[in-house]
């Protein structure tokens, strides 16, 4: 899918703000509260995109290359 | 798919694939001609084929022709078996075929006895649901042959979200017998969303879309999540009270007592198999004219007693006498959105299927159930709408011309469960932007029930450059009602309500009750997101004034994430990863 724009500004940096490499980890996602196991329809152009990189266990940037 | 028999298919280079859809009521086959689906249209013109075989001096019609027969030679007409394909006949519900050739237990499947030989010395003979099927597929494959001018081998099929294992396998062997390959079964109402995200000026987008097929017999809805041209059915219902014959038999009342108004001595027409076989055949005709004029004929010759019977009908007047029908369509739709959990403001589109969605009283009514900004693609309310009786197959063809140069176990591989059952997130996960007020708000960037692997990517401007922070955070709806200003002051409303009420004269319900009415008339219901836990900040340094930032999420299958952003154009950016969930 192309880039969505959005048009609301991002925040400004606060003052003080350091990070190694300038990113943060401070959460992750969860299987137990934020995620549940559903069935995709294995129909469309995208799903045998999806189904190719998973039987070659490609990754979305080796797909794109 | 389940084996098709000792048969290897065809091989991919020698396949001609189609796409089918096969109702109870009627069927459809379609094809891919430079990228576009086309329905194609019988030897008789028919693009909605009736599902119908029959049988007449030994001589096999089938569609309109068999459907015709359903007047002079029901005995030996078989309608509506569909749904009884691979089940027993305890489990089957047989209403729909009081008025062509009964279905009989036949161990454990269902069998019709029809003279289907010519001669009586031959005696009739009792072929069970496959074979009819069979029998049936192959004359549909044979007109697609015709129409192409080459033999079809292959087709992807359409069936019903609650089609069993059971019933998916006994329609593959029934084609297998027609010497048609089953490429793939897919869902109904899958191919319905398909077919316009198939257009070629179709657009992906993330959004959840409600598909409303009403058939004859039955109406299925679905609510699904459709996730960057990948698409999760979330629930679904089905119904057989509110659909196409329902409708039929409203009509059926209707001028059957209006016949019996004006030939006060005649028989009621309703009791007689024939002449209720020409009132429904007319009733259908006419329900369908009402979806395109406003007034429609209805006219039978010899209805009864050798009456002949015209009258006609206008569209309001339809829509008075069907509307128990028609609102047990939209308590249907409504049933399914709050299955899957989510509120009419969750729904992007609603998608209409099925030969009954012609009717432009069932798109105005879906209308007001939904709020102004859900699309209702429907003839009378989307120009751009595709015919709800075509959508399907459409879909169909498109699947087949994606995996028609496949081998069969690759095919069989990718439809695996390994490769469909996959975690789908159930926060949606975006950023933090700051709106015109100067509050922080989310923005979604991967929408909840997205299944994973998945990456999007979005350009957030900032305006004023600088340093700017990209906080990446889960985020969920809520709905948020807003109870109108009370537009006088209390005590002074009460008095109004108690003139009302005073004007009305016998109206004696509560008051509180009233109150609570006129309240949810006004009250306003918007879906608001909640910014929740923060997941990540990423710092993007010296963006040039009236810049845009790319922020790009990935979420693995193991649910670990990577961001990465960095300013449009710019050089470098940041890039990191969250770990895992834990195993
Ligand atoms: N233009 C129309 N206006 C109103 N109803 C229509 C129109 N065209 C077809 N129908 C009705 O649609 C129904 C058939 O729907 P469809 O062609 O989707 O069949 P189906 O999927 O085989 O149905 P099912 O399996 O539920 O029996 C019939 O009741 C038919 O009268
Ligand atoms: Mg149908």
């Amino acid at each position: 899918m192309e880039a969505t724009v959005i048009p609301l500004p991002l925040p400004v940096l606060p003052e003080g703000w350091e990070a190694e490499n300038n990113f943060k980890a401070i959460g992750k996602i969860t299987q137990e509260s934020a995620a549940t196991q559903r069935t995709l329809e294995p129909v469309g152009p995208y799903f045998l995109a999806h189904a190719r990189r998973a039987r070659h266990k490609r990754t979305f940037s080796e797909d794109d290359r | 798919m389940s084996d098709t028999g000792s048969k290897p298919g065809p091989e991919p280079s020698e396949r001609t694939a189609i796409g089918i859809t096969f109702g109870n009521s009627n069927s459809s086959i379609a094809y891919v001609v430079d990228d576009k689906a086309e329905v194609i249209a019988n030897e008789d013109g028919d693009r909605q084929i009736p599902t119908i075989l029959s049988y007449v001096d030994g001589d096999e019609y089938y569609g309109q022709q068999a459907k015709n027969f359903l007047v002079r030679n029901p005995k030996n007409t078989v309608a509506y078996f569909r749904d009884f394909l691979g089940k027993e006949f305890k489990s089957i519900d047989p209403t729909h075929n009081h008025a062509s050739a009964h279905p009989e237990e036949a161990g454990e499947t269902v069998s019709f006895t029809v003279q289907d030989k010519a001669g009586e010395e031959e005696g009739p003979s009792t072929l069970n649901v496959s074979e009819v099927a069979t029998r049936y597929l192959r004359r549909l494959v044979g007109s697609a042959s015709d129409y192409l001018g080459k033999k079809v081998t292959s087709a992807v099929v359409t069936v019903p979200t609650d089609f069993t294992d059971k019933q998916k396998a006994a329609l593959v062997a029934a084609a297998a017998a027609a010497d048609l390959e089953i490429l793939q079964l897919i869902s109904e109402p899958v191919a319905a969303v398909l077919a316009y995200d198939g257009r070629p000026e179709g657009k992906i987008e993330d959004k959840v879309i409600v598909v409303a097929d009403l058939g004859g017999t039955r109406s299925d809805v679905a609510v699904v999540a459709s996730r960057g041209g990948m698409y999760t059915v979330l629930a679904t219902v089905h119904d057989y009270e509110f659909a196409g014959v329902a409708l039929d038999k409203v009509l059926i009342d209707h001028f059957a007592k209006e016949f019996l108004k004006k030939n006060s001595s005649a028989k009621d027409p309703r009791e007689n198999a024939r002449s209720l076989a020409k009132l429904r055949l007319e009733s259908e005709s006419t329900k369908r004219a009402l979806s395109l004029g406003n007034n429609a004929s209805f006219s039978v010759e010899s209805l009864s007693d050798g009456i002949d019977f015209a009258s006609t009908i206008n569209r309001l007047r339809y829509e008075t006498i069907a509307r128990t029908v028609f609102e047990g369509i939209n308590r249907l739709v409504e049933s399914a959105v709050k299955k899957a959990g989510l509120d009419v403001l969750d729904i992007d589109e609603v998608i209409l299927s099925g030969g009954t969605s012609h009717t432009p009283r069932i798109a105005t009514n879906l209308g007001y159930l939904f709020p102004q900004t859900t699309k209702i693609l429907a003839p009378s309310t989307e120009v751009t709408a595709l015919n709800p009786s075509e959508a399907e197959a459409r879909g169909a063809a498109l699947q087949a011309s994606l995996i028609q140069d496949y081998e069969a176990e690759d095919i069989n591989q990718s439809t695996h469960a390994a490769v469909t059952t996959v975690p789908h997130v159930g926060n949606a996960i975006g950023v933090i932007s700051v709106n015109e007020a100067g509050e922080e708000v989310f923005v979604p960037i991967i929408p909840p029930e997205t299944a994973v692997p998945a990456r999007r990517t979005v350009h957030v401007s900032a305006p004023s450059g600088g340093d700017v922070l990209v906080k990446v955070v889960e985020g969920n709806t809520h709905i948020k009602v807003t109870q109108p200003e009370p537009k006088v002051k209390a005590p002074e409303s009460k008095a109004a309500k108690v003139e009302d009420a005073d004007e009305d004269g016998d109206d004696d319900s509560d008051f509180s009750d009233d109150d609570d009415e006129e309240e949810d008339e006004e009250e306003k219901r918007e879906k608001v997101w909640k910014i929740g836990a923060t997941l990540a900040e990423a710092g993007v340094k010296g963006v040039k004034k009236n810049g845009k930032v790319e922020v790009s999420i990935t979420v693995g299958s193991d649910l670990s994430v990577i961001v990465t952003a960095r300013e449009v154009g710019g050089k470098g950016g940041v890039r990191g990863t969250l770990a895992a969930a834990s195993a």
